[in-house]
């Protein structure tokens, strides 16, 4: 078990930073395929394609062929008390299999138990039980999949009574016990630590730097009382900054721009994100000075495109 | 009940209770509901109960939204109002079991027929069986574009000999009491179709290059092509047509060119040799 930890963390610490990426979007699929833009990578949502036999399959297998990708899911559920989808690994492995993706991530969190599915990203109850659980869990899809994977720090609007272990230290011991990478969502960060009262910038010192193979930049809503992650907008200037810090903590690592809801056209998609070009050597400025923002209350955390196909009738 | 005696299971049953259900489960251990308090953390915001209620709240206007998304035909035909409550309704009644949101609205059709507002009433209305055929158009339309199939990206030749003409790989014919296709089609070219007449209906769906081309036909062809589907040949399903319609033979061949080229046109058939293994 040692040696294949060991193993997997020689395999984290060798994978490459491939720049500045983005989310494939159904309603890029054109552009990409016409315009071929100077996009370093695109990042897939992995069950938006597992089960396709369509047009989301044909235009992922040529995009495949011109551009690095990872594949990022939303299902794996690593928390969950239910059994291991073996039915779901087996087509993650075989999307994997043919696409050959940098790497393969997912996210800190639950969907549902009892076979059902939420389609949320559920908050992680953060002590030692649990711990042991997730990296059981960890162990045991690494090895069905032959590769180690990388998880993200999800937005979360709770914490509970019965946690014990603070989050950054939650996923330290995951990389410890399992020699799996992670994905520090910075955005996600910045959310979870307003709403639940934690410095958001004593959080990204406590990582594991040298386990982080990937960044996410995104938009959220803020609602006064709570922020919610809805991946609507543009990045707001104190996540830039954090983003900032968490660059020169990390050496600089893969970003990715992700965008769900009121997706922009392309361009202006690709803009928002070449902006983490100029915060890459910034100077990280401590203050972090909340802007002001337009507050809203009707939100709702969209922390995935939803995969729901956009038929095309001729 | 002390917090230290929830188990991880317990927990999350609760939690996915709170969001499923929407409303605090027995603990299995308990008599009474547990508390949010007892389980969740106030902030310097926000109570406990506010906390989870972001979870709550998000959860069904995620999927409301998402099954808004693949029913959206119906959503217009029903008004957003009652759309909205059949399908939280259904989502109470089947929460999705599946890692995938692309079958959400798989067993919405059968939910509308199980709930129509006139079950128990001996004279049936008509609407609700507009409205659960368009349902399952809709939901037959996303799994279409999205299944696996030999893509036919060829073009089949006008002369091709009826010998070697087969159904495409992906062809899909459905009989309704309503025009549903029609209705569908209005809607999707951003026209405001009004709630149509009963009027038996005949279409074809097919998909060529991954996009769907949807066609209303005549009840002979739907039932020509049906023939074909299960294997026959044009020569034998020329033979079933003037059996089931009564037709003559000379009114069948008569016709036939101007089926076989609207046909092949329209991708309904390609030829034998050129289909993949």
């Amino acid at each position: 078990m040692t040696e294949q930890r060991d193993s997997y963390s020689d395999v984290i610490r060798s994978l490459p930073n491939p720049g500045l990426g983005l989310g494939l979007r159904s309603k890029h699929f054109n552009y990409i395929l016409e315009h071929n833009p100077e996009v370093d990578w695109f990042e897939v949502i992995s069950e938006n394609f597992m089960d396709s036999g369509g047009r989301p399959h044909h235009i992922l297998r040529q995009l495949a062929e011109r551009y690095p990708v990872v594949m990022h899911g939303v299902s794996l559920s690593i928390g969950s008390t239910d059994p291991l989808n073996k039915e779901y690994l087996t087509k993650l492995k075989l999307l994997a299999k043919e696409i050959k993706p940098l790497w393969i991530s997912d996210h800190l969190c639950w969907t549902g138990v009892n076979s059902l599915n939420t389609h949320d990203l559920l908050p992680i109850v953060l002590n030692e039980e649990s711990l042991k659980h997730i990296c059981n869990r960890i162990n045991r899809v690494q090895d069905f999949l032959h590769r180690p994977l990388v998880f993200e720090n999800p937005s979360t609007y709770l914490t509970f009574k019965q946690s014990t272990i603070n989050e950054w230290d939650f996923l330290r011991y995951m990389t410890e016990e399992t020699g799996c990478g992670l994905l520090l969502d910075v955005n996600n960060v910045y959310v979870s630590a307003f709403n639940n009262d934690f410095d958001p910038v004593h959080y990204i010192h406590q990582l594991p730097h040298s386990r982080i193979v990937q960044m996410h930049i995104a938009g959220h809503q803020h609602c006064g009382t709570h922020i919610i992650d809805t991946h609507d907008r543009q990045v707001v200037q104190e996540v830039w900054k954090l983003f900032t810090l968490a660059w020169h903590l990390t050496g600089g690592v893969a970003t990715l721009l992700e965008w769900d809801s009121n997706i922009p056209d392309f361009e202006v998609y690709h803009a928002e994100l070449l902006k983490a070009k100029q915060h890459m050597s910034s100077i990280f400025d401590m203050e972090l000075n909340p802007e002001k923002q337009e507050y809203s209350e009707e939100a709702v955390s969209n922390p995935v495109n939803f995969m729901i196909n956009d038929i095309v009738v001729n | 009940m002390e917090n230290s005696t929830f188990s991880l299971k317990q927990l999350q049953n609760w939690m996915q209770g709170m969001l499923v259900h929407h409303e605090p489960l027995e603990n299995g251990n308990a008599e009474v509901p547990v508390m949010v308090e007892q389980v969740v953390n106030s902030s310097k915001r926000l109570s406990a109960v506010r906390h989870m209620d972001i979870y709550r709240y998000s959860y069904i206007a995620r999927l409301r939204a998402c099954m808004q998304s693949q029913f959206s035909a119906l959503a217009y035909a029903l008004g957003s109002e009652l759309f909205e409550l059949f399908a939280d309704q259904y989502l109470d009644t089947y929460p999705s079991e599946s890692y995938t949101l692309n079958t959400l609205g798989e067993k919405f059709p059968a939910f509308l027929e199980e709930t129509r507002p006139d079950a128990g009433q001996e004279e049936k209305e008509t609407w609700p069986d507009f409205m659960i055929e368009l349902a399952g158009f809709e939901y037959a339309l996303s799994v279409i574009f999205d299944e696996r199939a030999n893509e036919n990206s060829t073009v089949t030749p006008n002369n091709t000999p009826d010998e070697l003409l087969v159904p495409a790989p992906v062809l899909h014919l459905f009989h309704y009491q309503y025009p549903i296709c029609d209705y569908y089609l209005e809607y999707s070219q951003g026209k405001e179709p009004e709630l149509p007449f009963p009027e038996e209906s005949y279409c074809a769906v097919t998909r060529h290059n991954y996009k769907l081309g949807l066609f209303t036909i005549r009840g002979a062809q739907y039932y020509f092509l049906k023939s074909m589907q299960q294997g026959n040949t044009v020569e034998n399903a020329k033979n079933d047509l003037v059996k089931t319609f009564n037709f003559s033979r000379a009114e069948v061949d008569k016709i036939w060119p101007e089926w076989k080229k609207s046909f092949i046109e329209a991708g309904f058939f390609i030829a034998k040799n050129i289909k993949g293994p």
